[in-house]
């Protein structure tokens, strides 16, 4: 599938200012906000928030990957968020996660959501790519980096 | 002898077509079920009992002589259309059903045993035309159909036995299979020339290597043309093809272009089977495989037993009494020749002599494109009854013995590779879990394949009764299995993140189910509605 069109430059921040999780969700979905496809700003963050509760997607490396379905988007969107110091995400090696990937995608359709996240987040496999992310000072280096 | 009734063409035509589905279909089963053998074997059979030079010779209460000879040959016109029909059905399908990726990932063994195959099989086999006298020479066409039709491998009879034995996997069993589509390829290339050379030659008398040359580059022109143009479009069409959403919609597309490119190979001088092989070979990489060959398996089943009755209903018993000695050598010869044209590669590609024995046997029967080849070669005029009769004969003995000796060198389980520890690598990876209860684990592959299809992945059960399923988008490709309480999921290694992360989130939602379950009392009263008043004297409605 084509990375390019759900991340842009425009949805990712090098700089998120939050320091709870709750904080870091709700930025993130301002960033989708960026995306013009979302109809109800509530709705997304619920929905993301209730598959957190049910498990977190903090993985390992300081990744995590927010994501939820709901019909209160147009089409699948997605984001990218860097917080350098870290935040406690309920990860499962424990470690404070520092890259977030958030996508979501509408519930009542198919069409790719797990093969998205799955897809965007395979280059975040090899340590010397993360490193990149996080020393990364210019969006577009950072969209370079996922999508090629 | 013409048929002896004032039947009406086409309520005779019905008849037969019936009359030949039904033959066609019992000897098949009779022949899988009590001798377990392949199935085609007797459907072969079927129609050279009922064809003809046997039981159709004779007048029959209220139908005549049904398939009595006539002007047009053995098999009456519009007979003979529904099994060029089936042909090409047949090698569409196989175009489809080959796996070029297990074929590049086996390449180097699979090319060195499919060209040593090919190249014995088709030495031997034209060679007995000429040493035994029916023909002249290496380019007559007796000798060069002699030759094709030795050279391609059913590899499908092969397939069930090493299904049957849990063998598809191992080094010997997609060695097989890749060796298979090489040698698929290389024949109908070779058939491709052949025909070009035996039309050329009953048109002209004498053909000149310089003749042979420009037929050869004609074929392989259109071939690697229209193979590399099916394969660069093949994206873009199925694409296309996905508009039209419904499966039946997008086979019955897929088939019409398949027919139209057969009959442009036609046109271009060489076999209409070949522009099938290549549409399917072109559509073979993207994930519409299994719905066009879901959709048309059943036409498959239908019609494909008429071509091998048709076939049969061709041979004259008389004919192969003239050579069934020459018959009986080319036979042999086959069997020798591919045992030995594969195996003896085999031994230089990492196998020892257990697994070159495999691929040897493996690579034994010739029925679907030999009996194509000996077709074209009788319909088209290029051979007599004779030759026909000896590819019958030939097809016959490799499809009966060919399974019976790859079964038995099955038998012996030693490893058939020189360093056995090279088995154990694989990019595969495989994914199980096990649960509790067969009842959850059958809950679970109901919701992974469902959250696949979420993902518009193109999601197939092998059979209605197989715990198998395929599940495919583009490239992708996993093999979802569920046997008892467990659940296993095979992936290339480069998909295992998606798998593994769709397989997480259903089992959240089974998670959350079942604590949701547990905190619900709501559930105890609704099923004790249920099922409270059944067996009351004063039943009442349950409450809403």
């Amino acid at each position: 599938m084509n990375l390019k069109k759900p991340l842009t430059v425009e949805t990712i921040s090098l700089d998120l200012q939050g320091t709870t999780k709750e904080e870091i969700l709700s930025e993130m979905v301002d960033l989708l906000m960026a995306s013009g496809h979302i109809r109800d700003r509530e709705a997304v963050l619920r929905a993301i928030t209730d598959r957190e509760k049910r498990m977190s997607t903090g993985m390992q490396n300081g990744i995590a990957i927010p994501h939820g379905k709901t019909d209160s988007v147009e089409c699948l969107i997605a984001a990218l968020g860097i917080k350098r110091a870290g935040v406690d995400f309920g990860a499962l090696d424990g470690q404070p996660s520092s890259i977030f990937v958030m996508t979501v995608s509408p519930d009542s359709r198919t069409g790719p959501h797990i093969q998205f996240l799955a897809e965007i987040s395979r280059p975040l496999n090899d340590a010397a790519v993360r490193a990149k992310i996080l020393a990364a000072t210019r969006r577009e280096e950072v969209l370079q980096l996922l999508v090629g | 002898m013409h048929p002896g009734t004032d039947l009406d063409p086409i309520v005779r035509f019905v008849l037969q077509l019936g009359l030949l589905i039904v033959c066609t279909r019992l000897g098949g089963f009779w022949l899988r079920r009590w001798l377990r053998l392949p199935g085609v074997l007797g459907e072969l059979l079927s129609g050279m009992i009922i064809g003809p030079y046997a039981l159709g010779r004779f007048d029959w209460p209220i139908v005549g002589s049904l398939f009595g000879l006539t002007d047009a040959g053995a098999v009456s016109p519009e007979l003979h259309a529904i099994a060029i029909f089936a042909s090409i059905i047949l090698l569409f399908l196989s175009g489809l059903e080959t796996d070029l990726s297990t074929f590049l990932r086996y390449s180097i063994a699979g090319t060195v045993v499919g060209i040593g195959g090919v190249v014995v099989s088709f030495v031997l086999g034209a060679g007995t035309a000429v040493w035994f006298g029916l023909a002249p020479s290496w380019l007559d066409p007796s000798a060069l159909f002699l030759g094709t039709a030795a050279t391609a491998t059913s590899v499908g009879i092969s397939a069930r036995i090493l299904s049957e034995r849990r063998k598809m996997d191992s080094p010997e069993g997609v060695t097989i299979l890749a060796a298979a589509v090489f040698d698929d390829v290389l024949g109908i290339v070779v058939l491709a020339i052949v025909v070009g050379m035996a039309r050329a030659k009953v048109a002209g008398g004498t053909i000149a290597w310089h003749h042979i040359a420009a037929i050869a580059f004609k074929a392989f022109g259109f071939w690697i043309a229209a193979t590399a143009i099916g394969l660069l479009l093949a994206r873009r069409f199925s694409q296309m093809l996905k508009h039209f959403k419904t499966p039946g919609a997008i086979a019955a597309l897929a088939l019409g272009c398949a027919l139209l490119l057969a009959g442009l190979s036609e046109m271009a001088g060489l076999a209409m089977i070949i522009g099938a092989y290549i549409m399917g070979l072109s559509l073979s990489r993207t994930d519409l495989v299994q719905v066009i060959r879901k959709e048309i398996e059943g036409l498959h089943n239908i019609l494909v037993p008429v071509f091998f009755g048709s076939m049969g209903m061709m041979v004259n018993l008389s004919a192969i009494g003239n050579v069934w000695k020459i018959g009986t050598i080319y036979a042999v010869l086959a069997v020798i020749s591919k045992a030995a044209g594969c195996a003896l590669p085999a031994l230089f590609c990492g196998f020892n002599r257990h697994g070159a024995l495999r691929i040897g046997m493996g690579m034994l029967p010739r029925a679907e494109v030999a009996l194509i080849v000996a077709g074209i070669g009788l319909t088209s005029g290029t051979i007599g009854q004779d030759i026909f009769g000896i590819v019958i004969l030939m097809s016959l003995v490799t499809t009966l013995i060919g399974p019976m000796l790859l079964d038995g060198s099955l038998e012996n389980t030693a490893s058939g590779l020189r360093h056995p520890e090279d088995e154990a690598t694989s990019q595969a990876r495989h994914i199980v879990l096990s649960f509790p209860s067969p009842d959850m684990a059958d809950f679970m592959r109901v919701r992974i394949v469902r959250a696949f299809r979420q993902e518009e992945f193109y999601v197939y059960r092998l059979a209605p009764d197989s715990p198998t399923y395929h599940i495919r988008k583009d490239a992708m490709f996993f093999t979802l299995e569920c046997e008892g309480g467990t659940l296993s999921l095979h992936v290339a290694s480069q998909y295992e993140t998606l798998a593994r992360l769709v397989i997480a989130e259903e089992m959240l939602t089974l998670r959350s189910m079942l604590h949701l379950a547990q905190a619900d009392q709501n559930l105890d009263t609704l099923e004790h509605n249920l099922v409270a008043d059944l067996f009351s004297d004063n039943p009442s409605p349950p409450p809403l």
